[in-house]
């Protein structure tokens, strides 16, 4: 199901994307040291004022803000990578190769983590090396942290690619796929997370687990950690099942 | 399988046996009937909307047949789909490219998706087509007759026995058809089979060995191309004086259907039953010049593929 050769051209298909990648590293890393760089500033200029840039409750906010920037290029990546061929037409290519399609969608979603992890990981080192370094008179992140802050990002990125990946190969454009998840990302979730009659529904919401698994300090539905992984893993097992469905079964 | 379509028909690269396909209550294909012999090219030639790329879609494993049998390269389709189509290159009505790659990475993303040796083929199949010198330019900069090379450059990649090309010529120059020509050439010498699926009629019938006429989703006629353009009326023209008493002479000839007078000539129109040119045309010549009529020139009518086509399909007025 998931060929070393296809994920490498699906990843070549992605890297070769320069414009995509620039941005989907600006909405990470490139926030991630602009916000640092501005509040340390703000705290050299006037630090009666402003507190230190860095420390653990501004690292689990960075982690916070970053999930959500995390999803969002997970989102522009893997509809890339689920909608591309399908928009071009090379899939049609691809699949009258007689190759499985199940093999040559299964590739797209490691394909889209070749891009996205990295870039996660790298805004996740950014915000705990700035956390530390920044800390001054406040704590700083702990090792446990700082494990927990990266686990979450990465684990974002890897949500966030394998939903639009699914959806992507469901809808066939990438428009109304990046959209649909930004629309779920930033406005219905956080609603939803915060209609408290849901109760323990709201525990199926992957924003709110993926700010379990980073210790985010601001998540509002109580969940346990293997609920959450959980969660998570059963959303990205969703979106592989409806995306291989769709690309096993249209006629193109 | 059906009992009729025996596996051991392997001398055969493309069988197919009442095979249909509907789209709600049209159907684009309807009892279908096809045999393409291995080692030939075969033309596939159609008005728009025949039937002829789902024809294709379907036997690359695209679409799926609501009714009918399929048999590629020996193996029954689906079941032996995967197995069929890696040694089937196709152009499917227009051959799709990422844009932002080049030629070369286009082939290398093709290539992961066929058998492990395909990649060491890509630097082959690009000479072979002439596009060596562009191979890492972007196909973005690429004019459609290139992005055509590219597309039989990336069939080559998995050394087919049967390339299936839908419309290859379009957007190629002369020189780049007289290439096209002389490459399906090639690769039929080297024992691979073509079929060619296309518009212009005088290529097929320069490239091709046999071919299949399809009219609204139906086969109409397939064999030899010299079978099918001997299929329709035999005719004579004769050019001499006096053409109302040569008219008159000639028709009293046995074989001879009608003399009329056609373009400033005698068109002598034949029965099927007439005999061969050489026994026909001395009666005829024997008759004029026992009733003294002059003769310049005479001349056998040479069917052409698109004169039959024009026969035996549907009139674009008449298309639904």
């Amino acid at each position: 199901m998931f060929d070393l050769r296809l994920i490498g051209a699906e990843a070549l298909k992605l890297r070769k994307r320069h414009g995509m990648v620039a941005l989907a590293i600006a909405l990470t890393a490139g926030v991630a040291v602009l916000v640092f760089t501005v509040t340390a500033v703000q705290h050299a200029s006037n630090a009666g004022k402003y507190g230190p840039a860095g420390g653990l409750a501004h690292y689990r906010d960075a982690v916070g803000f970053l999930i959500l920037m995390i999803l969002v290029v997970g989102a522009i990546v893997g509809s890339t990578a689920g909608a591309a061929d399908l928009e071009s037409g090379v899939f049609r290519d691809l699949a009258a190769t007689g190759r499985s399609r199940i093999a040559l969608f299964g590739s797209r979603i490691p394909g889209a983590w070749t891009i996205v992890l990295p870039i996660a990981a790298g805004a996740a080192a950014i915000a705990a090396a700035a956390s530390v370094a920044l800390a001054g008179s406040l704590a700083a992140p702990s090792a446990g942290a700082i494990i927990a802050g990266t686990f979450a990002l990465l684990l974002a990125g890897a949500l966030g690619s394998a939903l639009a990946v699914g959806l992507a190969a469901l809808f066939g454009s990438r428009g109304p796929v990046i959209a649909t998840l930004l629309a779920f990302e930033l406005a219905i979730s956080p609603i939803l997370a915060s209609l408290s009659f849901l109760g323990g529904v709201r525990q199926v919401l992957p924003g709110e687990s993926l700010d379990r698994i980073g210790q985010v300090s601001l998540h509002a539905v109580p969940i346990a950690l293997p609920i959450a992984m959980l969660v998570i893993a059963a959303w990205t097992a969703v979106a592989f099942s409806v995306g291989a469905w769709r690309t096993k079964t249209q006629e193109i | 399988m059906n009992s009729t379509i025996q596996a051991g028909e392997d001398s055969l690269a493309i069988h197919t046996q009442n095979l249909g396909k509907r789209f709600g209550s049209r159907a684009a294909l309807d009892g279908i009937d096809l045999e393409v012999p291995r080692g030939c090219a075969f033309g596939f030639i159609g008005p728009n909307g025949a039937g002829k790329t789902t024809l294709i879609r379907l036997l690359l494993g695209l679409a799926e047949p609501t009714s009918g049998r399929m048999r590629l390269l020996g193996r029954d389709l689906p079941q032996g789909s995967s197995a069929a189509l890696a040694r089937v290159g196709a152009i499917i009505e227009e051959p799709r490219f990422s844009h932002h790659l080049t030629g070369r990475q286009n082939l290398q993303v093709h290539a992961a998706a066929r058998d492990r040796a395909a990649t060491g083929r890509i630097d082959a199949s690009l000479a072979r087509v002439g596009l060596v010198p562009r191979a890492d330019d972007k196909v973005k900069t690429y004019s459609l007759g290139m992005r055509q090379r590219l597309g039989l450059a990336r069939c080559l990649l998995c050394d087919p026995e049967l390339l299936m090309l839908d419309e290859p010529m379009n957007g190629l120059d002369p020189a780049g058809i007289l290439d096209l020509r002389h490459l399906i050439h090639e690769l039929v010498a080297e024992g691979r089979t073509v079929l060619l699926s296309s518009h212009l009629l005088d290529e097929v019938q320069k490239i091709c060995d046999m071919a299949a006429i399809v009219d609204d989703g139906k086969i109409v006629a397939q064999g030899p191309i010299h079978d099918l353009l001997n299929g329709g009326t035999r005719a004579i023209d004769i050019s001499c004086d006096r053409h109302a008493e040569a008219s008159g002479l000639l028709a009293a000839v046995r074989g001879v259907a009608r003399a009329a007078e056609f373009e400033d000539q005698l068109r002598v129109t034949l029965t099927p039953e007439a005999p061969v040119d050489r026994e026909i045309v001395t009666e005829l010549l024997r008759r004029l010049l026992d009733g003294g009529v002059a003769i310049e020139r005479v001349a056998p009518v040479t069917a052409s593929l698109e004169e039959r086509f024009l026969t035996m399909t549907t009139p674009l007025e008449d298309r639904v």
